[in-house]
């Protein structure tokens, strides 16, 4: 699966389209990190823990909406964009979508 | 034996507001799915893409913005569980839904619009999630979750399907 | 390019897991660690009470704001039963040789029947107690098991665990909300155990301390022996002191047992409360 956030995949042809595809997950981080990262906010430096959670977490989404194009048979996910939003104290979504193309 | 009584109220009352919550809420839920599911089957034939080129074979008469949000909120034993889940960490799926249903409302509402507009395509869409805080608890938690999905509607001289 | 309006697998995005078996192995985890951090505090506080000085005890806890009930501080004529209750307690510290507290009776005005060992050494029985009490014996006993609460220092373990607990819910940042009521809730049961356990040795301690007074243990469990007649006002109020202090069958079962265990009569004179 390719994927792109360019309207086309450079150097290839888009012969179909399908529609948009979508991927998301809702994350919460567990109390130990929110220890550490009440201590980082004292200091300051990055939240490695919290990095890493939220890379897991978009690889994740990513996954998902590669599995939605997939089952449209597509090959190619064009303009893939990202989003992260905070849904509640101590968990954020994250939300890949693009559309799900098929090129030659 | 008072005592007793006591712990058996402060259980209690808070137990069974989970279970009508999740009754109810799981069955709004269900409901709510089938009639995403009729729409999305009923306008599959009204393209909704991301991307803004315009393949020169389609023949643009007329092009517009359209939108379309939906707020929703999300059930008592839901939130209990997401709390939760913020204490162990991990995915917190009783979310997951109402984000679903969210996007595929606000894609949907997004679709009527553009059709009610004379559109039959839709091109450049974008999706904008937004939490609507709950005021009463500092900000905490939720009182709903805003989807906004927006684009520009295309009149095709040929229907892209 | 062609369009193709096939749907995508809706699926993707929702996970499959029941909500309620997920709620259900949740709900066990947070109470499981709630318990586990209780008991780990407990045991902690069990280790380190010991090692508090008495006299550091008896400094924090002055018993002086205990004054206003007792009127003999101030030379107003208080409760003319305290000083037989004096008396005796100080009898029953006698068997203990090595009371690191100077202890003190006080009578309180106030009909529910009550009895409360205070940190400092001052030991608080309720006027509604003393009318019900119906021989020395029983008097003694009661006076025992607070005795035996400092014996163990049990105030000083119930403090600490609260303390310890409340500083671990602050630091993890919560004030209140459906899982930390969950969480202290697993903790307050777990908390329950202790206090049994707790209860019990000063049950055992008090028992000693009769025997040691008066030979025997004859009629010190007496007064929980009443069984509450709803018609009778008196018994009544018997019954409200047995809420708070829950006497079971099985804890006057367990007194039998330790007479029998430690050698201690059953038999004997029982003697009727001096103020009669």
């Amino acid at each position: 699966m390719i994927h792109s956030n360019t309207e086309t995949v450079p150097g290839k042809r888009i012969v179909q389209f399908y529609g948009v595809v979508s991927g998301s997950t809702v994350r919460a981080k567990h109390i130990g990190r929110d220890l550490m990262a009440g201590l980082k906010n004292i200091i300051g430096g990055e939240l490695k823990g919290y990095t890493e959670l939220l890379q897991e977490a978009r690889n994740d989404a990513l996954e998902r909406m590669t599995q939605q194009a997939e089952s449209l048979g597509a090959n190619a996910v064009v303009n893939v964009r990202f989003s992260t939003s905070s849904i509640a104290q101590g968990a954020a979504e994250l939300f890949a979508y693009g559309t799900a193309v098929r090129v030659e | 034996m008072d005592s007793a009584i006591q712990s058996a109220i402060e259980i209690g009352f808070p137990l069974s507001l989970l279970v009508f919550a999740y009754v109810v809420g799981s069955t709004i839920e269900r409901r709510h799915y089938r009639r995403i599911r009729v729409r999305e089957r009923q306008w599959q034939r009204v393209p909704a893409v991301t991307f803004r080129s315009t393949p020169a074979s389609w023949q643009v008469s007329e092009s517009g913005l359209v939108t379309g949000s939906v707020v929703i909120s999300v059930d008592y034993f839901k939130r209990f569980l997401a709390g939760l889940r913020q204490f162990i960490g991990g995915r917190v799926k009783s979310y997951e839904s109402m984000l679903d249903r969210a996007r595929r409302e606000a894609v949907l509402r997004l679709k009527a619009d553009a059709m009610e507009r004379g559109y039959n395509a839709v091109v450049g869409v974008r999706l904008e999630t937004s939490r609507m805080a709950n005021g009463r608890r500092n900000g905490q938690g939720i009182a709903g979750l805003e989807v906004l999905a927006y684009g520009t509607g295309l009149l095709l001289r040929q229907p892209p399907a | 390019m062609s369009f193709d309006p096939a749907l995508p697998d809706d699926s993707v995005n929702v996970s499959r897991t029941h909500p309620v078996r997920e709620a259900l192995v949740l709900v066990a985890g947070i109470a499981g660690i709630g318990a586990g951090l209780f008991v780990a505090i407990a045991l902690a506080v069990d280790l380190l009470v010991p090692r508090v000085p008495p006299q550091l005890e008896s400094w924090l806890f002055d018993g002086s704001w205990l004054s206003v009930a007792d009127g003999s501080r101030e030379g107003e004529a208080a409760d003319p039963r305290s000083a037989v209750v004096d008396d005796l307690l100080m009898r029953l510290s006698a068997h203990w040789p090595d009371h690191p507290y100077a202890f003190r009776a006080v009578v309180l005005e106030e009909d529910e029947p009550n009895a409360m060992a205070f940190p400092g050494g001052v030991i608080v029985v309720t006027s509604g107690l003393l009318d019900r009490v119906e021989s020395e014996n029983e008097l003694a006993f009661v006076l025992g098991h607070e005795l035996g609460h400092y014996q163990h220092r049990d105030h000083l373990r119930g403090l600490g665990r609260g303390l310890a607990f409340g500083l671990v819910m602050t630091a993890l940042g919560w004030g209140g909300g459906g899982t930390a009521r969950l969480f202290t809730f697993a903790g307050l049961l777990a908390g329950r155990g202790f206090e049994r356990d707790q209860e019990a040795a000063a049950d055992a301690f008090g028992l000693g301390l009769v025997d040691a007074e008066y030979g025997h243990v004859a009629g010190a469990a007496d007064f929980f022996r009443r069984l509450p007649d709803p018609n009778d006002g008196v018994t009544e109020r018997i019954a409200s002191y047995l809420a708070t202090h829950p006497v079971s069958a099985e804890r006057i079962q367990a007194l039998s047992r330790t007479a029998e265990e430690q050698g201690w009569s059953a038999l004997g004179p029982v003697i009727p409360l001096a103020t009669e």
